[in-house]
């Protein structure tokens, strides 16, 4: 009886505790301090164990390819497995090379200075959180609210408190990310893009009505004003279904994200954007054709080559604040 | 002796939430995923008895609270598995628990889990919260959990009778 007394008196103490905690981070984030130690710990670890994890990680999924040999003769089909085995280690190495050019061209072409990044770790809090962790930090000069990007647009956003050499990024499907956005093809139709968990299409709401949202029209991302977090133009995802209006006076969409949120290997850390960028150039395959860094040498005489500047018309960069970053405090 | 064993404790649940972040939430698993911090301190509550299973659960969810990435409020883990913990230990008789027992326990911790972390973000203004995205964590940790449990319970159970005294103090 005396132990049920003291396991009472203790669990009610813990939870007081708990209370406590959540209390001072949620009035006064005063755990910061705490989860930048904690981060400044654990980052590397993760780091390390990464690079343990993430080639065994895919020569398992690898295995899963092996099937379609069957035809061959028996020696030859165990060869095969096994230079295939040798060769997923590469393949590692590969993809994230692939990963990279991508991200280059990507912010080559808007002109971002940008501060690569490997993923670390994946949070959880049994799938209500998308969050990842990256091994780059405020060593690299990477700071709270930055955009992050891949090769394919839009990942989400660095937030809490950065660590030395990590960081944790809110992923666009978080439920509680949002982010202001333009449609490409309209010349000025704003609205904001949320997250709606992993693998649920991400949410658009056009605040203006006098433009019709079609399938397939495409988002970027339209800043939120000077100090803002997001940059300008990354590529976002594209209409795939859009809800009926119904006399509302915002018209709904869903919206398929460019990037693939669950295989992320290199990101990108925006720490600087252009003033201006031209409009839609850096969407896939746009209407009208990107800009690229690639300087062509005409054979003709006596004119000089054209040189790699993109004649883009500078647009205002956008100062209405359409966005609200549903944030919290950490 | 008392900080040897706090120290491998502390040595436990670091390691199994780095697992967690760095092997099981890369995996990508459909509807989720299991939580193994969950199934841990189940396992040890069930042979340390309440008290000892939320104090365990308090640490094992306040080191999950501060494991980058998250960005919740810290102290909300730890109040959840605090609770599980208590629970769990409860059920400690003091004899080898079935099979059944262990996997009917390691369900209800899941559910109990998830939905105290979901009342008190959904409480704390947490946009994460709803009732669809609930009910899929829900669904995705349990089913996850109860297939690691007859495999993680057993493995626990036999290490810390092993290295600690049995029974409650």
């Amino acid at each position: 009886m005396r132990n049920a007394r003291r396991a009472r008196l203790i669990l009610t103490l813990l939870l007081l505790s708990a209370f406590t905690l959540i209390t001072l981070d949620y009035r006064s984030g005063a755990l910061g301090g705490v989860r930048k130690v904690a981060s400044t710990v654990f980052g590397p670890i993760q780091d390390g164990i990464d690079k343990v994890v993430h080639p065994i990680g895919s020569w398992f999924s690898s295995l899963g390819h092996l099937g379609s040999y069957k035809h061959e003769n028996q020696d030859l089909h165990r060869r095969v497995a096994e230079l295939q085995t040798q060769l997923r280690m590469t393949e590692v190495e590969r993809q994230e090379y692939l990963q990279t050019q991508k991200l280059l061209h990507l912010a080559g072409l808007a002109q971002f200075t940008t501060v690569a990044a490997r993923v670390t770790a994946y949070g959880g809090a049994f799938g209500f959180e998308s969050t990842i962790s990256i091994n780059r930090g405020t060593k690299n000069g990477i700071r709270k609210n930055e955009t992050v990007i891949s090769g394919a647009g839009l990942v989400g956003r660095v937030v809490g408190p950065v660590g030395p050499t990590t960081a944790t990024v809110q992923l666009a499907n978080d439920s509680a990310f949002t982010a202001g956005c333009r449609m490409s093809t309209a010349r000025l139709a704003v609205g904001a893009v949320s997250g709606n968990g992993r693998g649920k299409p991400m949410g658009l709401t056009l605040l203006d009505n006098t433009v019709r949202l079609e399938v397939g029209q495409m988002l970027v991302t339209f800043p939120s004003g000077p100090g803002g977090p997001f940059v300008p133009e990354v590529p976002i995802g594209k209409v795939t279904r859009v809800t009926p209006a119904n006399g509302q006076i915002a018209q709904t969409a869903a919206v398929a994200p460019f990037v693939d949120f669950g295989s992320l290997d290199i990101v990108a850390v925006v720490t600087d954007a252009p003033e201006s960028i031209k409009h839609d150039s850096l969407l896939p395959s746009s209407p009208t054709p990107a800009p690229t860094v690639t300087v062509t040498v005409t054979a003709s005489p006596g004119s000089t080559s054209g040189g790699g500047t993109p004649s883009s018309t500078p647009t205002t960069s956008a100062t209405s604040s359409a966005t609200s970053t549903s944030r919290k405090t950490p | 002796m008392i900080a040897q064993r706090i120290a491998l404790r502390l040595a436990v649940v670091i390691t199994v939430v780095l697992a967690q972040t760095t092997v099981i939430n890369r995996m990508h698993l459909p509807l989720g995923g299991p939580d193994l911090l969950l199934v841990v301190v189940v396992a040890f509550a069930l042979v340390g008895g309440s008290q000892r299973g939320a104090v365990f659960g308090f640490f094992a969810g306040l080191t999950a609270d501060v494991m980058p990435p998250t960005y919740h409020f810290a102290g909300e883990l730890a109040f959840a598995y605090t609770v599980v913990g208590y629970l769990a230990g409860m059920l400690d008789a003091g004899e080898e628990s079935s099979i059944a027992t262990t996997i009917s326990v390691v369900a209800g911790g899941s559910v109990a889990v998830v939905l105290l972390f979901a009342a008190l973000g959904d409480l704390l203004g947490n946009a994460n919260i709803s009732g669809g995205a609930t009910l899929h964590a829900l669904a995705g940790t349990v089913v996850y959990d109860v297939v690691l449990a007859p495999f993680v319970v057993p493995l626990v159970s036999a290490a810390a009778r092993r290295l600690e005294p049995v029974g409650p103090r």
